[in-house]
């Protein structure tokens, strides 16, 4: 069996061949590379069972705070029998040289080690040596000093005298600190063993091999259903138009026929811009027909200081519309298609800043069941076969309906895009007489289908990560 | 858009039993009645704003009955104008809350859940049609503790009565200062000294309209008869509000006595129905269909309207509560939704219309392009956005700000004037991710002027520990090159907030600065935590590569 080695391996191999059992460090000393690469290298051998790896755990024993200071001090309840050795103190006088922790952890184990009497009396508790001339043992403290000139591996103590006070101290805190370490020992296999470094073919690379991933620099995946869509209204046969996002109210709600006390046109829902009146509204006539439009229909005094208020559009409408009151066509597909806003809590589903299309049809003879087709051919072109429609309300078209396009992922139908016909109360005054049909909708909705997501504001997080990695699923 | 909650099972029986519950469940959405939820026999719909007749199961039933061939065409009412039921309207209402109108509801019952759909219709009515109690607003009062003839006159502040879910008398002033429709509603009333109210016979109260009933008056499952008013600032939509209220109640099965109403400009409501005549052709036309006038006539009346062929033409009758009807095109819909939005096939018509995109957004299309192949990742932002963001962490200057009222959202309060700095936000978010990192976007920039001017702008960074200002400039000078065939150049500058001193400069093009290059502010840097060096320019699109 030949075998196609990157140079890593072989330079693993090679220092392996000499030297049967080494740790990944040694490893890396020896060949000069680094532990990136050595870790690299053993796990691709061991993948192809050239090498195996065993892994062991290695505990070194070490002072910690209370340690050190022992060191430097001795232990609590050594100087505490230093403090009696020449006859009883009260606790008041220990306390003068041994204070707070050390005071109860110098009691408590001189207690332990039964080195110490405790006596009460009325004036206080008195501590004295049990046996004043009795030696008592140092075991501890030798494992200090011991601990102090250098780590130790605990299984040295092993079957000493020592090994019970280790354990002990061990238990007391921040007195002794277990490191563990794990090494890797590395060995070849068997086969690894046989290969001859000198007979492989130097020229040949492993091409099986995996690599890393590699990041495209791309378009935004919302931006990338925003393109589609702008591609397929153009080819539908519908023209571009643009316009401000800061907007009349006029054109934004007036035009269209939107009464001012409507809901819709409060604060809490539509952003007007603080302080910001529209210069020129529209020609006088518009002013006048639309005026008296709203008088005739809703019954209430308009107020022109109202319509010049600016706002954040809260959908494109309010650009097609001055279009056609514009231009008055005939016959017409035309689209609109950018940012709309609306004063909402930000949420999975809402967005205050979002995009949407719209696209009008202007003829003479263009019917409902037209408008019907157009968006399912749209939809057949974007992907999204299963359509019906529903009626529903728009306050300025009529009739109006909704399309509902079914979801294979979610498993259930998702409103999408609306339609309808210009109600004559909106294009009348604006001297707009052929049939008017309109539709869409928001872009991210869409989106969030082709690209399975469920909460709407991942598109404005830029998470590189999503960015770099984001698929389309439909 | 408002929502009511149905019992499939009491919708089934007002219905009829010849419909079953998927049939009622399919033919909802029909009615353009969006299902939002349904949980065993409990069913909540969305239903349109202009079909406030849908705000109780009692109105959806009738529609449904419609729609599913049950029951066709008008439901008749008829108002006796037996029994002495007056309401006299003093002037001094005229200069608070001009009109009030009303009926009589007799012999009829009402449970738990009757109770329950007409609570919800009366807060839904003075949500919507209503504006918040402003335009209208209603009482429903049990009849027999009332005496006739009742008064709609106004009183002063100091006015006691003991108010609906209450046992004890208030004062009309702590009413509004102590109870929290008082406090909602009061600001409808304004300053004025005198409010309105509704007295009886024997001088006690009856409502204290737009705000509260009188507790004597209150309707229980036990309450047989009712009295319902309604008064506002415009008799029409005050009218309009009485004769949902009727339909709904004709549903629940009560029969109707006239209230009158006299004075002060007021008259009694009149519930009769309107017409309209118009031409067959127009119809099919809009709709695309060719169907004769007699399916059309049938059309009409599984939407609860009445319609005879006179000649050629039809004349549809239209009962008062249906005031979402304007004109022909309302008629339209109700064609539509009569021949079933289902048997309404899609057609293709044929176009000679050949699309295309606007040249800005073709251009700013080919800058993407550019971009990426440039190895920038594109990025999106909002134009809405934060003053932390654009002037607070960027330290730049803040006296030209555009902002907007009442934003419901802290990190959406101003309108962008540059790019640069959400483009720094969005490195700020992402320094766990492996560098270098080069983002991009494109899109519109807020000034001042008469009132605010919209343009498109470019920004674009680089950060890594490796990038300088010749590689950005690299950038700059060939997207320029290759996509515009512009040169451009760039000037140095003494100093600017956003960038190094001395690695900073103008991009000059034909002599006009466009925008700014360099390195990005070690402050600036730390303000949004961002560890690399960063390189970045932003430059004005409009007038440079379109208009």
């Amino acid at each position: 069996m030949s075998h196609v080695l990157h140079d890593i391996e072989k330079q693993i191999i090679k220092v392996l061949q000499s030297v049967p059992n080494l740790t990944e460090e040694k490893i890396s000393q020896e060949t000069k590379l680094s532990m990136d690469q050595i870790r690299r290298g053993v796990e691709w051998l061991r993948q192809k069972k050239l090498a195996d790896v065993s892994e062991s755990v290695n505990i070194s024993l070490s002072l910690g705070k209370n340690g050190l200071d022992a060191l430097k001090n001795g232990l609590p309840e050594r100087r505490l029998v230093n403090l009696v050795k020449d006859g009883p103190k009260t606790f008041d006088e220990i306390r003068s040289s041994l204070q707070g922790f050390d005071f109860n952890a110098a009691i408590a184990h001189a207690k332990k080690n039964d080195w110490i009497d405790i006596e009460k009396t009325y004036t206080g508790s008195k501590i004295s040596l049990k046996d004043p001339d009795a030696d008592v043992p140092n075991d501890s403290d030798l494992i200090i000093s011991k601990l102090g000139e250098k780590t130790i591996v605990p299984t040295e103590f092993d079957n000493t005298p020592l090994a019970e006070p280790l354990k002990s101290l061990m238990e007391r805190p921040d007195f002794i600190i277990a490191h563990e370490e794990k090494t890797k020992t590395v060995s070849l296999s068997e086969t690894g063993k046989k290969i001859d470094l000198e007979k492989l073919d130097s020229g040949a690379i492993d091409v099986e091999a995996d690599v890393p991933h590699v990041h495209a620099a791309r378009i935004h995946p919302l931006k990338d259903t925003i393109n589609e869509v702008r591609e397929t209204f153009a080819h539908l046969g519908f023209t571009e138009i643009i316009g401000d996002l800061s907007q009349s109210s006029f054109w934004n709600f007036d035009a269209l026929f939107t009464p001012q006390d409507h809901p819709a046109r409060e604060l809490q829902d539509t952003f007007y811009l603080k302080g910001l009146n529209a210069k020129q509204l529209a020609t006088p006539t518009q002013i006048k027909n639309v005026s008296n439009a709203h008088k005739k229909g809703w019954r209430y005094y308009w107020d022109i200081q109202e319509a010049k208020k600016m706002v954040l559009r809260t959908h494109t409408t309010c650009v097609t519309i001055k279009y056609l009151a514009d231009k008055k066509p005939d016959e017409a597909r035309i689209f609109s298609l950018g940012r709309v806003f609306r004063n909402e809590k930000v949420s999975y589903k809402h967005l205050v800043e979002f995009n949407q299309v719209e696209g009008i049809v202007v003829g003479k003879h263009i019917t409902l069941r037209d408008l019907m087709g157009i968006q399912k051919e749209f939809y057949r072109k974007i992907g999204l076969t299963k359509v019906k429609f529903w009626p529903t309300f728009f306050p300025y078209t009529e009739p109006s309906l909704q399309s509902m396009v079914y979801n294979e992922r979610l498993g259930k139908w998702i409103e999408l895009f609306g339609m309808g016909i210009f109600r004559p109360e909106v294009t009348k005054p604006l001297g707009i007489t052929k049939p008017v049909l309109a539709w869409g909708g928001g872009i991210e909705r869409i989106a969030m289908l082709k690209f399975g997501l469920d909460d709407v504001r991942e598109f404005y997080n830029n998470n590189l990560s999503w960015l770099r990695t984001a698929s389309k699923c439909q | 858009m408002p929502v009511v909650e149905l019992s499939l099972s009491r919708l089934q029986n007002l219905v009829g039993k010849k419909a079953n519950k998927k049939q009622i469940l399919d033919s909802l959405p029909f009615l353009g009645l969006d299902i939002e939820s349904l949980d065993g026999n409990i069913v909540r719909v969305e239903y349109s704003p202009n079909r406030p007749d849908y705000s109780t199961d009692f109105g959806i039933a009738l529609g449904l009955q419609g729609i599913l061939g049950i029951s066709k065409g008008i439901l008749k009412l008829d108002v006796k104008k037996q029994g002495n039921y007056e309401i006299k309207v003093d002037n001094s209402t005229s200069k608070v809350r001009p009109f009030v109108t009303g009926i009589i509801a007799r012999n009829g019952s009402l449970d738990n859940e009757s109770v329950k759909q007409l609570i919800n219709m009366q807060e839904d009515l003075h949500f919507g049609l209503g504006r918040k109690r402003k335009k209208s607003s209603i009482g429903i009062h049990d009849l027999d503790r009332i005496s006739f003839p009742l008064k709609y006159t106004t009183t002063s502040r100091d006015h006691r009565f003991v108010p609906l879910n209450s046992t004890k008398e208030s004062s009309i002033s702590e009413i509004l200062q102590d109870s929290e429709v008082g406090r909602d509603y009061g600001s409808i009333l304004g300053q004025s000294a005198k409010v309105p109210i509704i007295t009886d016979a024997n001088g006690q109260t009856v409502s204290f309209p737009p705000i509260i009933n009188a507790a004597l008056t209150t309707v229980t499952t036990k309450t047989k008869n009712l009295l319902v008013e309604v008064t506002g600032m415009d008799k029409q939509s005050a009218e309009d509000m009485l004769s949902i209220v009727v339909t709904i109640l004709q549903g629940a099965g009560f029969q109707f006595s006239q209230l009158k109403v006299s004075g002060s400009k007021n008259s009694t409501p009149n519930f009769a129905p309107r017409s309209i005549t118009f031409d067959t052709d127009p119809v099919n036309k809009i709709l695309g269909l060719n169907i004769s006038g007699s399916v059309l006539l049938s059309c009409l009346k599984k939407c609860r309207l009445d319609a005879v062929m006179k000649g050629k033409k039809i004349q549809c009758t239209i009962p008062r509560y249906r005031f979402d009807i304007f004109g022909g095109m309302d008629i339209v819909e109700e064609v539509a939704l009569g021949y079933g939005i289902d048997n309404l096939k899609p057609a293709w018509p044929a176009s000679v219309h050949i699309g295309e995109k606007n040249m800005t957004s073709e251009k700013l299309d080919s800058i993407s392009r550019l971009m990426t192949g440039f190895g920038f990742m594109e990025t999106l932002n909002f134009t809405l956005t934060s003053e932390q963001i654009l002037y607070e962490m960027a330290n730049r200057d803040s006296s030209q700000i555009i902002s907007v009222t009442s934003s419901k959202s802290q990190e959406h309060t101003i309108l962008r004037d540059s790019i640069l700095p959400g483009l720094l936000e969005n490195l700020s978010k992402n320094i766990h991710e492996t560098y270098p990192q080069k983002f991009f976007e494109s899109g519109i920039v807020f000034s001042k002027g008469a009132p605010i001017k919209e343009t498109s702008s470019l920004a674009c960074v680089t950060a890594s520990e490796e990038t300088h200002f010749s590689e950005m400039k690299a950038v700059l000078q060939s997207l320029l090159r290759i996509g515009f065939n512009i040169k451009c150049e760039t000037k140095t500058l003494p100093n600017h907030v956003f960038f190094s001193q001395g690695r900073v400069a103008e991009i000059v093009v034909n002599k006009k600065t466009v925008g700014y290059i360099g390195e990005l502010d070690s402050k600036i840097l730390e303000n949004f935590r961002i560890r690399t060096k960063v390189v970045g320019f932003e430059i004005k699109l409009s007038g440079l590569i379109f208009d």
